[in-house]
């Protein structure tokens, strides 16, 4: 492991909580998606120090259904369960991996409660098909660009075959919801008669998801959506953006030319301290994609 | 669906996606202080309407002040302020933002009236990327420059409010981040713009970003589904916001919050009553503060009042500055009639 990766590991270390998880920002209250994420970087380094309590604060957080919400307080499943869901399996947390993934694959979005009169709108709109499921961010709400996402990348992750139903589906849905200019939004393609802006972000997940769910590059909506990285990257990009934008774009031939570059911008990012910004979901994140266990969370490439 | 064509209403229901719960009468009898009862002889609600031409530091500082003293503002020395301004996104052609100028001219204002700790925190509505927003908007550099703290409420530790009334809508309690929790002053400052949800957004629905994404989504689609106007008083009901500052110097019209154009109004808004507040700037904005859905709901649960007669206005006259800004069709039905 590179010298600056293991000091971005030994912060993550020194910033465990008492209780094994990980807040966004050090001393802050441990939540499911820092916690999974620097459990992966943790794991990916070797050094096992810490993980069996990590591991530990993830179990504390699965409910009897299986689900996995924001903590070990929270009710309901979430989102963040896309990255617990990563940890299990990277740890070998066998049981809970099943148990989370069928909850996972049981998560739905409103798509099942729209009236064809409600869809019809939704599409004048928003020219986008309601109909399709893809996930949500919080149970039984409308599914958007970056959840599915998200779980498409851990479902793929875990050996999920991407012809299976919920995984074609939430395929579908990000692929209906591209921008016609190239790239993704958060999941409004359009407004009235106004295309809406790509942002960076969703961009990367929603590249990263359709290369993990192995959608040729050869589908026009994947080069669009590189093209539209590849601009934006020449301004301002944050700290994350770049992380999942470095994962996109390992994720197709079209963009490898452009990864020894991404990838020394977001080194150069990291601060004397090993961290990206003091955030440590950032940090795991960085520490993920810039070395190589990057293949935690990154697809297998797929030639198209 | 029964076939018949949809209402103006239904439309708006499944664009937001929202399944609205009927509201009983009087659910928020008190609003938690935000209607606290004055003495019969106690002059009515005030707001303060202060011409503010454009973004001059200078200018911007002495508006602020003017207001400031010409209205009821809450007693800052020695306390925690936390200001929510609006960061909704971010474009180069369009002013979707609280402008920052106006931000730190009223941090300025604060640290002269002794404020011991002063943070900005706001959590974006759709746009994860906070990092890249705050940059952008200028509130980084601001927060640098000034040396205050800058939250993203999205990703904030949270914890469990009860709602006011929570037989009376979906979310049973609201998940509040701890930096507003532990506020002692909480001061609203969003920019005057046409919603094409809501009507108008102002300093009620701005509140709306104090929600954090991590429980809510990105966009906050549980409110919506708890219904957008149901939504916005069961915030406000809940958590008090002491101050508002109406950015009107430059605000949206048209398709807004995001995809308008700009409209110079020229004014602040301002005042302790975020619905009076709220129903100055629409009177301003030539509409009809009775016609929004979430006004009328807040004033109807006692959260203030929108009546022109329980509003003492200091300042300029509403019809001197009054600039009809264009509506999006959907709202036409807002526009208030002249005189």
């Amino acid at each position: 492991m590179r010298p600056s990766l293991s000091l971005a590991i030994d912060f993550l270390r020194a910033h465990q909580n008492p209780d094994g998880g990980w807040g966004y920002e050090p001393g802050r209250m441990s939540l499911v998606e820092p916690s999974a994420v620097s459990l992966l970087a943790i794991h990916s380094s070797g050094d096992m120090t810490g993980s069996s309590r990590g591991l530990d604060f993830l179990r504390s957080c699965q409910k009897s259904s299986g689900a996995v919400g924001l903590g070990p307080k929270d009710a309901d499943g979430s989102w963040m369960a896309y990255a617990a869901l990563l940890a299990f399996h990277a740890l070998g947390a066998a049981d809970e991996e099943r148990r989370l993934k069928d909850w996972v694959l049981g998560f739905t979005d409103a798509s099942g409660h729209f009236t064809p009169d409600d869809i019809k709108a939704i599409s004048a709109v928003y020219r986008y098909d309601a109909s399709i499921r893809g996930w949500p961010w919080t149970s039984n709400t409308t599914g958007w660009v970056e959840p599915t996402a998200l779980f498409v990348i851990a479902l793929v992750r875990v050996g999920t075959p991407p012809t299976q139903n919920r995984v074609r589906s939430g395929v579908s849905l990000i692929l209906d919801r591209k921008v016609p200019s190239g790239g993704w939004n958060f999941g409004n393609p359009f407004s009235k008669s106004h295309e809406l802006e790509a942002t960076v972000m969703s961009t990367a997940l929603a590249l990263t998801a359709l290369g993990a769910a192995g959608v040729p590059e050869s589908r026009p909506a994947i080069g669009e959506g590189i093209r539209y990285l590849n601009r934006s990257l020449a301004g301002e990009v944050s700290t994350a953006s770049l992380a999942w934008a470095l994962l996109a774009l390992r994720s197709y031939p079209a963009g490898a030319s452009q990864v020894p570059g991404v990838a020394a911008r977001l080194a150069g990012l990291q601060a004397g301290d090993g961290s990206f910004r003091r955030n440590l979901f950032e940090t795991a994140l960085a520490a993920l994609v810039l070395g190589d266990a990057g293949a935690l969370l990154r697809p297998p490439r797929r030639s198209g | 669906m029964n076939g018949k064509p949809m209402t103006r209403r239904d439309l708006m229901r499944t664009l937001s996606t929202v399944a609205v719960t009927s509201l009983p009468a009087a659910v928020f009898a008190t609003g938690r202080g935000q209607s606290a009862k004055r003495p019969a002889s106690a002059p009515l609600l005030q707001v303060a309407l202060v011409p503010c031409p454009d973004y001059d530091s200078g200018r911007l500082v002495e508006a602020i002040r003017a207001g400031w003293q010409s209205t009821r503002p809450p007693d800052i020395r020695g306390k925690r302020v936390v200001i929510k301004p609006n960061i909704a996104d971010f474009s180069k052609e369009r002013p979707i933002h609280t402008d920052a100028r106006l931000v730190e001219a009223l941090i300025l204002h604060l640290r002269k009236l002794g404020a011991r700790e002063i943070i900005l925190a706001e959590g974006p509505p759709h746009n994860r990327d906070t990092e890249w927003l705050f940059r952008k908007s200028g509130f980084e550099a601001l927060a640098g420059r000034q040396g205050v703290a800058l939250i993203d409420l999205n990703y904030d530790d949270i914890r469990p409010v009860k709602c006011v009334n929570p037989r009376a809508t979906l979310l049973k309690e609201l998940h509040l981040p701890k930096t507003v929790l532990a506020a002692d002053v909480i001061i609203s400052v969003p920019k005057m713009k046409t919603h094409r949800l809501a009507g108008i957004t102002l300093s009620m629905k701005n509140m709306f970003g104090i929600l954090p994404g991590i429980k809510y989504g990105w966009p906050k689609n549980t409110l919506h589904y708890n219904g957008i106007p149901l939504s916005i008083c069961e915030i406000n009901g809940t958590l008090k916001t002491h101050y508002s500052i109406i950015d009107g110097v430059v605000g949206m019209e048209g398709y807004g919050p995001l995809l308008g154009t700009p409209r110079r109004a020229g004014v602040l808004v301002m005042g302790d009553n975020a619905l009076a507040v709220d129903a100055t700037a629409a009177r301003v904005m030539g509409i009809d503060p009775g016609r929004v859905d979430y006004l009328a709901m807040a004033h109807k649960i006692k959260l203030g009042s929108l009546r022109r007669e329980d509003i003492a206005v200091a300042g300029e006259k509403i019809d001197k500055v009054r600039a009809d800004f264009v509506l999006d069709p959907e709202y036409s039905f807002l526009r208030a009639p002249k005189g």
